[in-house]
């Protein structure tokens, strides 16, 4: 996922629970006439409007890594499919992957992460996730996976706002941000949001790591140890590569199954490029990416989405790496 | 391609090549080694009947990716399957046959079973497909035997070299079913991950599955030792046992790795490499059936032919064509085929004498 390969297929996740509104923003996107064609790769044949675009029956296949990593399950059903789509290239202008209602998303991500065939020829764009105005609060009550699908989340679709007063919209939309600050929140009825807001995201991109965060620093209280939140820290002094790799390392490895997704932009020392950084769990991506620009602070910036995080160990952890 | 005209020289003596424009999914032979089939991206197969040699015909067998193909039980003909589901036999003439549909589940594997005996008469043998969870097993009469289930997806399927057992992979290990088995009690071989592929050992003495992770791991069957072999570079995604089951070659690293089957190993026993120097990925293998030789199919283009242990190599073609995603040889051992993932696709003829 390092550099922008124009050759690699966007891929799209869409979760959400079951009668959020995923099949309708399916369709929507499918029969809308973008004259672009998708590969779609659900769990069960539903009732899907597709003429022009290939339909795969998958199997939600999780297997857990053999590399010491508890929490790195990858998905060897995308694996398989994804290369054998890969077989008629030039057909498929992206590829969307349906999860079931339960399902968690890191898998999915994780794979992205893992296969190099799959790296090589398609990108993770973004993680989509609707969500019900209406059964949300429910969902998170009795459910570890909403809260998951909505942290995992680039773009949060919030539908049937139509079935809540103002005010239940305003809470239900707190209780998101509270979860996850930095994901596009979309409010809609029938799923009806432009495409373009959708696909090709740029989600899991490190270009773009961070770039659509304005509300980067507002306040973030009344995060509860076991709920998930969302934490960014901010240091305006020239980061050690080498102490930010030995905390990062380590704080993934010991932490990383509760720190669901993790995004950085950092400024090292002697050094004018940016660094981007993102994780998924424990699997981590990094690479420097256009240079800071002229006038530009060279602020460094570190975002986590995780369970129970720590607010002074995550900070004091990562003022230890400015560069001494 | 310029300056490798010189490594090309095997390609353009010896043989036969077309630019198909489509990903070379795989090549086979039919059991007589009278056709070669190339199994394209587009859904179609390149049918050449080897005594012709320039003359490719092309034959719609799938909507959609060829994704297996091999050869069919008795010679002359190819099975295929294909992301429409289908599970199809492509005879000499060309004319595609429906054995099985499948509706919406891709057809991920095929392979055979030799039935005894000629044509028509042909007794015994036996048609598989993988498809999802489920091994599909059929009689040389297209019939439907059975269904072998599976914990997970079938990821790779191969008989024995006498058609009696198949072995299957799957996530956390590999199955060994009997084919004439009237009650099926499969022997399972476990170990955790996810297994990507098999092959058996041409006498039977093991079963070798390649892995997510950059490794092998294997089952001796004697005893149900574990093997494991690792050190790639990448996700192995070739591999090959000798004509004597000596040496099981593979690709995944910049050498041809060869482990010993013998003397103990492969356990504990470092593997011999082959070529390289070049630096390029090896990412097709195929043992030849009659002699100590090796094929290999490179990341950049090239395919070489190595005599296994003394380490000489015969180039066949130099790079530039893609990366190597299809390699056979022919069962008389006269014919190489390989294709690449930018479609170009060649036969060369070892069987004629040189000048």
């Amino acid at each position: 996922m390092a550099e922008a390969n124009t050759d690699q297929v966007p891929v799209t996740v869409l979760t959400g629970y079951l009668g959020a509104g995923k099949t309708t923003l399916l369709n929507r996107i499918l029969s809308e006439n973008h004259g672009r064609k998708y590969a779609v790769v659900i769990n069960e044949f539903g009732e899907l409007g597709v003429d022009n675009d290939l339909v795969v029956d998958a199997d939600e296949e999780v297997f857990e890594m053999n590399n010491g990593c508890v929490c790195c399950t990858v998905r060897g059903d995308l694996i398989r499919i994804l290369g054998g789509l890969m077989k008629r290239r030039g057909r498929f202008d992206g590829i969307i992957i349906e999860t079931t209602g339960l399902a968690n998303p890191a898998p999915v991500a994780q794979t992205f992460f893992v296969d190099e065939a799959v790296r090589a020829n398609t990108r993770l764009d973004a993680i989509v996730t609707v969500a019900d105005a209406k059964n949300l609060p429910q969902r998170l009550e009795d459910s570890l996976e909403a809260a998951d699908q909505l942290a995992f989340a680039d773009v949060i679709v919030l539908n049937k706002t139509d079935l809540v007063t103002a005010e239940e919209l305003e809470g239900v939309e707190a209780r998101i941000r509270a979860i996850n600050r930095f994901a596009v929140i979309h409010r809609t009825q029938r799923a009806s949001v432009p495409i373009a807001e959708v696909l090709d995201r740029h989600g899991f991109d490190l270009q773009r790591v961070l770039s659509e965060h304005p509300d980067f620093l507002t306040d973030d209280a009344h995060e509860h140890n076991d709920d998930i939140a969302s934490m960014s820290f901010e240091i305006d002094r020239p980061i050690d590569p080498e102490k930010f790799n030995v905390w990062i390392g380590t704080l993934l490895q010991t932490k990383g199954q509760d720190i669901l997704r993790t995004k950085g932009i950092l400024a090292y020392a002697n050094e004018n490029r940016r660094f981007a950084f993102q994780a998924v769990h424990m699997m981590a991506d990094g690479d420097f990416i256009g240079p800071w620009k002229e006038g530009d602070p060279r602020r460094s910036r570190i975002v986590f989405i995780g369970r129970g995080l720590n607010r002074p160990q995550l900070r004091r952890g990562f003022e230890s790496c400015i560069a001494g | 391609m310029s300056g490798s005209s010189r490594l090309d020289r095997l390609l353009d003596e010896r043989g036969t090549g077309q630019e198909l424009g489509q990903y070379v999914v795989a090549a086979a032979f039919d059991r007589s080694a009278g056709h070669a089939a190339f199994a394209l991206g587009d859904g179609t197969v390149r049918l050449v009947a080897l005594s012709a040699g320039t003359e490719w015909t092309s034959v719609t067998a799938h909507d959609g990716v060829v994704l297996a193909l091999a050869a069919d039980a008795t010679a002359g003909a190819f099975l295929t399957g294909g992301d429409d589901g289908g599970f199809r036999r492509i005879d000499s003439k060309g004319r595609v046959s429906e054995i099985a549909s499948f509706g919406s589940k891709w057809v991920e594997h095929v392979a055979s079973a030799a039935a005894e005996g000629e044509g028509r008469r042909a007794k015994g043998g036996y048609l598989a497909c993988a498809v999802g969870r489920v091994v599909h097993l059929f009689d040389t009469d297209d019939g439907k035997l059975k269904a072998l289930e599976h914990p997970s997806t079938v990821s790779g399927l191969a008989f024995d070299a006498r058609g009696k057992r198949i072995a299957t992979s799957h996530y956390n290990g590999a199955t060994l079913w009997f084919a004439a088995a009237k009650e099926d009690s499969p022997r399972r071989l476990e170990w955790k991950g996810s297994h990507t592929g098999v092959v058996m050992h041409p006498d039977g003495e093991a079963v070798v599955t390649t892995m997510q992770e950059n490794a092998l791991h294997g089952w001796r069957l004697a005893d149900g030792q574990h093997m494991r072999m690792s050190g790639y570079q990448t996700k192995v995604e070739s591999l090959s046992f000798s004509r004597t089951g000596k040496w099981l070659a593979t690709g995944g690293a910049d050498v041809v790795v060869l482990w010993p089957f013998f003397g103990g190993g492969p356990m504990g026993k470092p593997p011999v490499e082959l070529g390289g120097g070049a630096g390029e990925l090896v990412t097709r293998v195929a043992c030849h059936p009659q002699q100590d030789l090796c094929a290999a199919g490179f990341a950049d283009g090239s395919v070489m032919v190595a005599e296994m242990v003394s380490d000489r190599m015969l180039p066949v073609t130099g790079p530039g064509r893609g990366s190597v995603s299809a390699l056979a040889w022919s069962s008389d051992g006269a014919t190489l085929a390989f294709g690449t993932d930018t479609g170009f696709a060649a036969l060369i003829d070892f069987g004629k004498q040189a000048g």
